[in-house]
Formats: structure tokens, C-alpha cells, sequence
């Protein structure tokens, strides 16, 4: 037993240690307890081959948000911002469709390259750039602070949703009305009223589809494109692994404990709501406040003893959608791949649109598609400290790969899904196969069991227009739960998943404020 | 035996004191208050609305049948079909009363039950009747039965709210005049009167898919498939598409006499309904006017004057409105030269997509299904062929990339059952409402005519596997793809709503921003068919809509 902590955080994500380190830099005294052996939940390297390893499965730092790196002075403790957005090469489908298209951070290099495929699109491209820039401001009021609760409409303060709705109308009509019309479109719609280059509409779709349960044609998925492209920023060099380690040490820097192997089993109930957790070993920890970083479903209806939480309520949390849609194939590789004419940290692959909703349709049945959509991540490029000299850790998130596999998921569909990943790569890059050392395949399967995922999703809630406008529940909207002293603090909550150390922020802000 | 889609012949319906049609060809005058061009049922209670305030108004129809999409004929000597649109739901109760439709002869004769037969041989009705309703579905799943009702229930109180949203104009949340406010304000209230579940519910049904929304409350796919389907009926989705769910609150809306969810077929077919309205405008001094198509209209200095006939006869109006669907409005007779660049952008981003198609059957017996032998009730309200959800999704899929459904969603009814005067005695008419058949076939639209036996071999053999018998019945058949609506009824891509009914062409976006409250840029040019607010189905609210925001701008 030891004495009482004012805030214990279950997991040290990059929302559970951002909780953390905002919380211990207002003076509080922080615990946080990590089930596995190493901080950084989803974005911490991990060894999968003797020699190699791999960033976390998350590999787009794009939405990490500006004001923790501030607040946490991350930079002093080894972030390193990218000054231009990565470029992404758009690959095709390897099958004689014509050179890779690059798509540039650069937007005047970008777009040159685009005009060298379509002039038309040249043009639309910039004008496409220019329209989320303007779209930004809305798409911030919205998603970039707290959450406006839509279903407890009273509670929010007058003045300062109009000061946000202000912000809003300010765009100018005309902007305002893309800004109402887009959200609920298929980002396939869209992207074929501006585009005519079939891979460029393929590759602009992709980001809108990781969190999603959704293929290009499904509606909706044009919020999650403004999310990315309008919030986002340049990103991190080196992705998660290095925003991670710069967060831990923040966290460590303002005193936060950090405790690992340390799993916590439940959550431990006063008089006046939660007291402190228990951990597996059965040792009991005191803190007057939970925050906790991991799904929704488990903090509420796992840890917490059955029967604490209203019949509604647990309905609505078990009810959330978080079907895993992707697999993460990691190759270690004796040399760098070849996938384009210059070295690539960044590729894509599928050649037009229904590449993509051809990919996504089986899932909906529990199947596994045969021409899975590829999101590579060359992460030596980088870091070349991941592999030994001269070779090459190229990772892919797999799109799309069910988690409910009708027939499960065993050894044999595992490895099929690795060689069929080998098998399309080697459309690009004709000998990569003779490069693979080995392998490592995570199904959504793996991924739930390695990280504690419900259903295996990255996000931990599907990014769908329901789950981001209410996230999760209107009982728990502003991060605080019906139980006194319990929080949500991960990538559950407002305004979703993603390395955007969002969520840990805006909750360690709300519990602050509710002091 | 087999029809092609084109043979058609008019008929009064039973049931309608004489024909409210005016003339043919060509109008009596040369000046008119409001000109209204297209005499399909949103047409029909404009012109209605206008006359009863005063207007002289004259209807200029196309075809030789008055009606549009609610239209009856006798396709087939003594068979007569709704040959489009065959149920009436969402009527407005006020429009009825306030035209006095009953008395000419509006009936609607409530539809009870809704039967959906499975291929191994079970089945499920649901009845107007919930206890009776609750033993159907606790066949497959207990729980489900014991939540049925209360799903109904929490629908219900949603969809007061949201008749609320479609008795009104869109509001406009971008503009800071007080009346806008002040409406917005009256529609928050409204929202506020609501308790918290019901906002999160409503919130919910806006975004989510059908699939997804009837996962959080029932189990049984048997019950799940034929409730999603609502949530698609003339779109281009799937019911695992996002922003398909609130349509399911359509079926909740329903309401004949005051009650709700009650669906119903009209007496004398769909064309009845038609009729009356035109009865009943005609008494308000309305001219109406078959056969004579409307080339454009005629615009002097962005301003509407009238309209010229594809015969070159010109007739001259304060206003013209335009009771076809945006698309035909703006390009057809109005004309791109009239309008800006940009507005042609915004009108060519409108989704159309037709998504289903119809085939009409007429019958020397009862179709007898393998699960249910003989006659009963069950055949006597619609009949839905969708087993499961994955089975429409699948249907879906095939449309997606180009294909008519090889296993379609089928929405059946047998009018001849409960309405004896559309079929000659002992003779039935079956008419299948099929989805999915997409207008733009691989290969391009035009391939469909080629392709329309095919379609229709396709919904005989679906529904044949229920009912074995079926093929050896048919008299006549009648196929309706995309393209037939498109080239027939005049419904651009064959959308039988005028455009789809998705969150973004909804409200103040129907049909495009800026032009929502029935106007257009053209001064004295209104809309007000299914592709302005609340949008498709026999409802009659645009056209009523239309009509009140012309007297009140004192058009005319």
C-alpha cells in the first residue's frame, strides 16, 4: 500500500502519457500504469526480428496536435517536427497503369508532378489544397478543442458556443455551405467531382478509410478526409516511436511515475466513486482520481464491477462499433525496396477508387479480400537505427482484413496474408521477396491480444459521423463518467484516434478544470 | 405474353367522378397567372394551392395521363397498375383537408401487414397488430419480439418531431435575417422539447447506416433485413451506408387519418390520388392540359414570362413553376445559357443515380408461396424478398460496379386483393418494386433496353423461388428499368425521388444551397417537385410548400 496518488492513468499511450504530463505540470502527483513492458501503447517500437524493428502501428503523425508539443515542451526532449508533410507515392496497382504518381508535402512540387499526368488536375489539386485551408477554421471549432455536447445542448455555455459558431460563420457562406455539404458525402463522390487521374482520387481516399468501417463510396467518409487534411499538420520525423519517447520523458521531467508490467484488474469503488485501482498481482493502489486511456467498453464494463453503471448506459457502450479493419505486415528487409525511382518513406497502393471499394466489400460478409489496399510505411527511411546498415523495415497497413474472420483467424490464413502482402509488393518492387528476412503479421486479431484493442481497432471507436459527433456516449462526452472520479482520457473520446495526443489533452484539461 | 415497357393506354381511374382534364393539346388562353409545368401529384396541389387563392392557373402535362409517378393505367386491357409509385404514406393530412380531397374520392385503404418469406421455408408477418406481431417475431428471437415494441415507441415520438421538419421550408442556417433565426429558433425548441434519449436517437438515425441502427436493438437478421430496406428505397446505397437509418423513421411517419405508421394502397391505384388532387384543383378553377409538352420557358432579362410548347405556341404568365425534377428544370426549360457557371457546377454535382426499377405482372391466379400455402392476410399488404441484410448488401455490391441485382430486393404488392376494380374478376395484379438497377449499366445507360427482359426474367425467378407457380400465371408483364422512367415518366437517371435522398441534398441543400425555398435565379421561375424540401414519395408537401412561398412573395 502506498499513499493515495491524485491521478492514476491506466496506460501510457500517447494519450494516457499526455494526460499524465499535463496533470503532474499542474502540480498533481501522477501515477501511470502500464499492462505491458514498455511505454507507448500503440506508437513505441517494438523488436519483431533479432536486428529489426518496427514503429508502433501507427504510423501517420500528421494530426499530432501543436499545442501539447508546446505545452510539454516536447521539443526540448527530442521531437523533431517535420517542416513539409512527407511525400506519398502513389503506386497503382502495379499492373502497367504507368509510373508512380508522387504526391508531394510540397504543394507546388505536387502539383507539378500531378500536371505531368493531368493538367486539369494540376489545377484542381491546388484548388482542392486551397478549399481545406479554407474549410480549417470550421473544421478546428469543431474538432480541434472540446466537444460541444449536440444531445445536452443546455449545458453548454451560450457564449462560448457562439463564440465558436461565430468562428464558423466567418468563413463566408459560401464556405460555410461546402463546410455543411462535405462531412456527410463519400469521400468517392467528392473526389471524382474534382479529380479525373483515377490514382490520384485513390490515393487523396485512403487516409479517409483506416478508421473507418467504410469504404470510399460510403457516406460520411469526407469528414474523416477534412479531419486529417484540414488539422493536420507536417507531422514528426520519425512517427509515433519518436513522440512517445519525447512524451515519456516530458511525463518523467514534470515527476509523473511511470509503472509497467503493471495490469490493472479493477478499479476500486468508495463511498463517493472511485478510490484507486487493484492490479492482477491483487495489489491495491490509492488515487483520488482514474483517468484511463484504454477503450471505453473496457474501462466501463470490464473494470468497473458489474452492476455500477445504468442498464442504458452499458447498452450504449456495448453497442459501440470497433470492428478492426486492417492488419499491420511488417517486413524486414535486406535492402532498401525499390518502389519508385528515389528512395520512398511513404507509398499507397490501388489504382482508381473501386480498387478500394472492391477491397472493402468482403468484410462486410466477415471475408477477407483477395487484392487488399496497402498503406506502406518505409520507417528506416527515417530512422535507419531500426535495421541493420544497408537494410530495411517496411511496414504496411493491410486495408481491409476483418477481425471476425468468418472460419477465425489461425496460422495458416496468418501467413497467407503475409506472402499475398509479399506477393503484391513484389508488383512494385519485382525482387523484393529474394530481400524478406522475415516477417511479422499482426491481424486484427493479433493486434487486440498485443494491445488490448477491442476488436483489434487502432482507434479504438470506428471513426463514423455518430462516433465522432458523440464520442463515446452523451454520458461521458466531456471526459468525465457518471462514476465521481472516474475519467476517459484515449483515443475514445473527443475527437478520436490517431496520434493527436488530442484526447489525453483536452481531458486532462477538462479534469483540471473541474478541480 | 410478355410486354415490352412502352405499350401503354390511358384510363380514368375507377373511382374518379369524370376526368378533371381540361383539354388537350392546347390551352384555352394565351395568359395565365402561374403557368405549372408537369401535372404529377406535386404539381397538381401547387396548382390547387395557387387556384384557391385566386390565381388562374393553368397544368400542362406531357403525357396523356395526369399523375407523374403517381399515376394509374391500364397497361393490359382490364388490368390496371400503379405503374410507378404504389403505396401512399406520407400524404399530408392537412393537404387533404384543406383540398378537400375525400370528396374527390381520395381512399386510401391501409395496408396491414407486411409478410416476408424465407427459402427455407419459414416466414414472417408483421401486423398492424403488435401482440400479434410479437408471436411472429418470437418465432426466431424472444428478445426481439420483447423489443419490437419498444422500438416502435421510441420511433414514433422522433417522428413527431420530424413531421415538424417537413411541414415547414428548410430553414437556412447561414443567413443572419431575424425570420431565419427566429425559425431555427422554433425548430431548437422543438429539439429541446425532446427528452435526451430521443436526441441522441435522432442524432443516430441522421448518421448512421440502417444496418448498423437496427444492430443496436435487435438480433435477428430475419426481422433486421426486411427493416433496413426501408433506409435505401431510390438511393444508390447499401444499408451498411452511412446516412441511410433516418429513412427508417419514414415508415413511423406514415399517416392516414391521423395514425400513425399506417401505410396504404389508393383505391384505383396510385392515379387516383392524382386525380382527386386534379379534381379538386379543377374545382378551385384550375385548366388543366394533356399532351402538350413545354419546350422552355421563356426568360426575358432574367425573368420568366411564359412558356413555349414544343408546337411553338407561346403562353404567357406572371409565373411559371416547374413541377419536374431539377435537373429537366434547369437544363431543360430553363436553360444552361440562363444560369452561371457556377450554379451549373453545383447543379451537376446533384446525385440522381436511379436505383430500381418495376415490374408490373398481370395474373389469372393468387401467387401461392411455399411457406405460406393458400390465400390469407399475408398477401393482402407488401411483401418483402430480403432474407437477410447481407443479401441486399450483396445486391448492393453488384450495382455498385455496374450490374443489375442478380438477386434483388423485392417490395411486392397485390393490389387486385383489396382494391377489386383493377383487375378483372378472379384476375390479379402483382407489381414488384426492384432494387437494384442501377441507371448507369456497365457500358452506359443506353445499354439498359437491351438489357430489360433480362432484368425482368431476373424478379420473376426471384420471386419465383418463393412461389413456385408464379411464372406459370403471368398473363402480362411490364418492365420498368431506369431508363424507361427516365424516357417515360421524365425522371432524370430514373430517380424516382427527383434526386437522392441523402444528408447532403437534404433541407437547405435540396436541390442545391442558396436555391432551396422553391425559388430559382430566375426571377418568376419556381420548383416545386420531389427535388425541393422535404423531397420524394407522395406527399405533397413541396408542392404545397411551393405554393404558400409564392403567395407570400406575392408572385403572380
Amino acid at each position: 500500500m502506498s499513499r493515495a496518488y491524485d491521478a492514476i492513468v491506466i496506460g501510457a499511450g500517447h494519450n494516457g502519457l499526455t494526460t499524465a504530463a499535463r496533470l503532474a505540470k499542474a502540480g498533481r502527483r501522477v501515477l501511470v500504469l502500464e499492462r505491458r513492458d514498455r511505454v507507448g501503447g500503440l506508437a513505441a517500437a517494438e523488436e519483431f526480428h533479432p536486428g529489426y524493428r518496427r514503429p508502433g502501428v501507427l504510423f501517420d503523425s500528421a494530426m499530432v496536435r501543436p499545442s501539447v508539443v508546446e505545452a510539454l515542451g516536447l521539443q526540448s526532449h527530442g521531437l523533431r517536427l517535420r517542416t513539409v508533410p512527407p511525400t506519398v507515392l502513389a503506386l497503382g496497382n502495379g499492373e502497367g497503369e504507368g509510373e508512380p504518381l508522387p504526391i508531394h508535402g510540397d504543394e507546388d512540387r505536387a502539383a507539378e508532378a500531378i500536371g505531368r499526368v493531368s493538367r486539369a488536375d494540376a489545377d484542381a489539386y491546388r484548388t482542392w489544397r486551397e478549399l481545406l485551408r479554407r474549410l480549417a477554421p470550421g473544421l478546428r471549432a469543431l474538432f480541434g478543442r472540446e466537444p460541444i455536447d449536440l444531445v445536452d445542448i443546455e449545458s453548454e455555455h451560450v457564449w462560448a458556443l457562439g463564440k465558436r459558431a461565430l468562428a464558423v460563420r466567418r468563413m463566408g457562406k459560401a464556405d460555410l455551405m461546402e463546410l455543411l455539404r462535405l462531412p456527410p458525402m463519400a469521400v468517392a463522390d467528392v473526389l471524382r467531382e474534382r479529380f479525373a487521374s483515377p490514382v490520384l482520387q485513390a490515393a487523396l481516399a485512403l487516409p479517409a478509410l483506416l478508421g473507418s468501417f467504410a469504404g470510399p463510396r460510403s457516406p460520411g467518409t469526407m469528414l474523416e478526409l477534412l479531419r486529417r487534411e484540414c488539422l493536420g499538420g507536417p507531422g514528426v520525423t520519425g512517427g509515433g516511436p519518436m513522440l512517445v519517447e519525447a512524451l515519456h520523458r516530458a511525463a518523467l521531467a514534470v515527476g509523473v511515475e511511470v509503472r509497467t508490467d503493471a495490469r490493472v484488474r479493477r478499479l476500486r469503488l468508495g463511498a463517493d466513486g472511485v478510490s484507486g485501482v487493484e492490479l492482477a498481482d491483487g495489489e491495491a493502489i490509492d488515487g483520488r482520481l482514474v483517468a484511463a486511456s484504454c477503450h471505453p467498453g473496457h474501462t466501463l464494463c470490464e473494470l468497473l464491477p458489474p452492476g455500477v453503471i445504468e442498464h442504458r448506459f452499458e447498452h450504449r457502450v456495448r453497442t459501440l462499433r470497433s470492428r478492426g479493419s486492417v492488419a499491420i505486415v511488417s517486413l524486414a528487409l535486406s535492402r532498401a525496396p525499390r518502389l519508385g525511382p528515389e528512395p520512398v518513406e511513404f507509398a499507397r497502393t490501388g489504382a482508381c477508387l473501386d480498387d478500394l471499394e472492391r477491397a472493402f466489400d468482403p468484410i462486410k460478409y466477415r471475408e477477407m479480400t483477395q487484392t487488399p489496399v496497402l498503406d506502406l510505411h518505409v520507417a528506416t527511411v527515417a530512422d535507419p537505427s531500426l535495421a541493420p546498415e544497408g537494410h530495411a523495415v517496411l511496414c504496411a497497413t493491410v486495408l481491409f482484413v476483418p477481425h471476425a474472420r468468418e472460419g477465425g483467424w489461425d496460422d495458416a490464413s496468418r501467413d497467407a496474408l503475409g506472402e499475398r502482402v509479399v506477393q503484391l509488393l513484389s508488383r512494385h518492387d519485382a525482387e523484393i521477396g529474394a530481400a524478406v528476412v522475415a516477417k511479422e503479421v499482426l491481424t486484427p486479431v493479433e493486434l487486440e491480444a498485443k494491445y488490448g484493442l477491442h476488436g483489434g481497432h487502432p482507434f479504438h471507436l470506428e471513426h463514423a459521423l455518430d462516433q465522432l459527433m458523440i464520442r463515446p456516449t452523451p454520458e461521458c462526452i466531456r471526459y468525465a463518467t457518471p462514476i465521481a472520479g472516474l475519467w476517459l482520457c484515449g483515443s475514445g473520446s473527443h475527437p478520436g484516434g490517431g496520434l493527436s495526443c488530442a484526447p489525453g489533452e483536452l481531458a486532462a484539461q477538462a479534469i483540471l478544470a473541474a478541480r | 405474353m410478355t410486354q415490352g415497357a412502352t405499350k401503354t393506354s390511358s384510363s380514368a381511374p375507377p373511382g374518379a367522378a369524370g376526368s378533371p382534364i381540361s383539354g388537350v393539346g392546347q390551352p384555352r388562353d394565351r395568359s395565365y397567372d402561374v403557368i405549372v409545368v408537369g401535372g404529377g401529384h406535386n404539381g397538381l396541389v401547387c396548382a390547387a394551392y395557387l387556384a384557391k387563392a385566386g390565381k388562374k392557373v393553368l397544368v400542362l402535362e406531357r403525357r396523356h395521363v395526369l399523375g407523374g409517378a403517381a399515376v394509374s393505367e391500364q397497361v393490359f386491357p382490364g388490368f390496371t397498375f400503379s405503374v410507378c409509385s404504389y403505396v401512399v404514406s406520407l400524404f399530408r393530412p392537412h393537404i387533404i383537408r384543406e383540398l378537400g380531397l375525400v370528396d374527390h374520392g381520395f381512399h386510401v385503404i391501409p395496408l396491414d401487414c407486411s409478410f416476408l418469406p424465407l427459402p427455407d421455408g419459414r416466414s414472417l408477418a408483421r401486423f398492424g397488430d403488435y401482440a400479434r406481431t410479437r408471436r411472429e417475431i418470437a418465432q426466431f428471437s424472444p428478445r426481439d419480439a420483447e423489443v419490437y415494441p419498444e422500438f416502435g415507441l421510441a420511433m414514433s415520438k422522433l417522428a413527431r418531431f420530424s413531421k415538424h421538419v417537413i411541414d415547414h421550408p428548410p430553414p437556412e442556417p447561414t443567413s443572419l435575417a431575424p425570420r431565419e433565426l427566429l425559425q431555427l429558433l422554433r425548430l431548437g425548441r422543438g429539439y429541446q422539447a425532446l427528452d435526451r434519449d430521443v436526441r441522441y436517437l435522432n442524432l443516430k438515425l441522421l448518421t448512421m447506416s440502417a444496418a448498423d441502427f437496427l444492430d443496436e436493438w435487435f438480433e435477428s437478421e430475419v426481422l433486421k433485413g426486411p427493416m433496413s430496406v426501408s433506409g435505401i428505397i431510390g438511393t444508390m446505397l447499401g444499408v451498411r451506408s452511412p446516412g441511410t437509418a433516418y429513412v427508417l423513421l419514414h415508415h413511423y411517419m406514415g399517416e392516414i387519418d391521423g395514425a400513425f405508421r399506417a401505410w396504404g394502397f389508393s383505391k384505383g391505384g396510385t392515379g387516383a390520388v392524382s386525380y382527386a388532387i386534379a379534381a379538386a384543383a379543377r374545382g378551385f378553377g384550375v385548366e388543366i392540359v394533356t399532351e402538350a409538352t413545354v419546350d422552355h420557358v421563356r426568360i426575358t432579362s432574367g425573368r420568366a414570362t411564359g412558356v413555349v410548347l414544343e408546337s411553338g405556341n407561346e403562353i404567357t404568365a406572371k409565373a411559371v413553376v416547374s413541377g419536374c425534377d431539377p435537373h429537366r428544370t434547369y437544363f431543360g426549360l430553363i436553360g444552361e445559357q440562363h444560369l452561371e457557371p457556377e450554379l451549373v457546377g453545383q447543379l451537376r454535382r446533384y446525385k440522381l443515380r436511379g436505383s430500381s426499377g418495376k415490374v408490373n405482372l398481370a395474373v389469372d391466379r393468387l401467387p401461392d408461396f411455399t411457406c405460406r400455402p393458400g390465400p390469407g392476410p399475408h398477401l393482402e399488404g407488401d411483401i418483402a424478398i430480403v432474407p437477410n441484410v447481407d443479401y441486399v448488401e450483396r445486391a448492393y455490391d453488384e450495382a455498385k460496379y455496374g450490374a443489375f441485382s442478380s438477386r434483388p430486393y423485392l417490395n411486392v404488392v397485390i393490389p387486385s386483393l383489396v382494391d377489386p376494380t383493377v383487375a378483372p374478376p378472379g384476375k390479379h395484379v402483382i407489381s414488384c418494386f426492384v432494387q437494384y438497377a442501377p441507371y448507369d449499366l456497365e457500358g452506359g445507360p443506353e445499354r439498359w433496353p437491351r438489357q430489360r427482359e433480362a432484368f425482368g426474367d431476373t424478379v420473376v425467378d426471384t420471386l419465383a423461388e418463393y412461389c413456385p407457380g408464379l411464372k406459370e400465371s403471368i398473363l402480362h408483364r411490364q418492365v420498368l428499368t431506369p431508363w424507361d422512367l427516365e424516357h417515360e415518366f421524365g425522371l432524370t437517371e430514373g430517380n424516382i425521388f427527383h434526386g437522392e435522398l441523402s444528408l447532403e441534398q437534404l433541407l437547405f441543400q435540396r436541390p442545391m444551397a442558396g436555391w432551396a425555398r422553391y425559388r430559382t435565379p430566375i426571377r418568376n421561375m419556381w420548383m416545386c417537385s420531389s427535388g425541393t424540401h422535404p423531397g420524394g414519395g407522395i406527399m405533397g408537401a413541396p408542392g404545397e410548400l411551393a405554393a404558400k412561398a409564392m403567395l407570400k412573395a406575392g408572385a403572380a
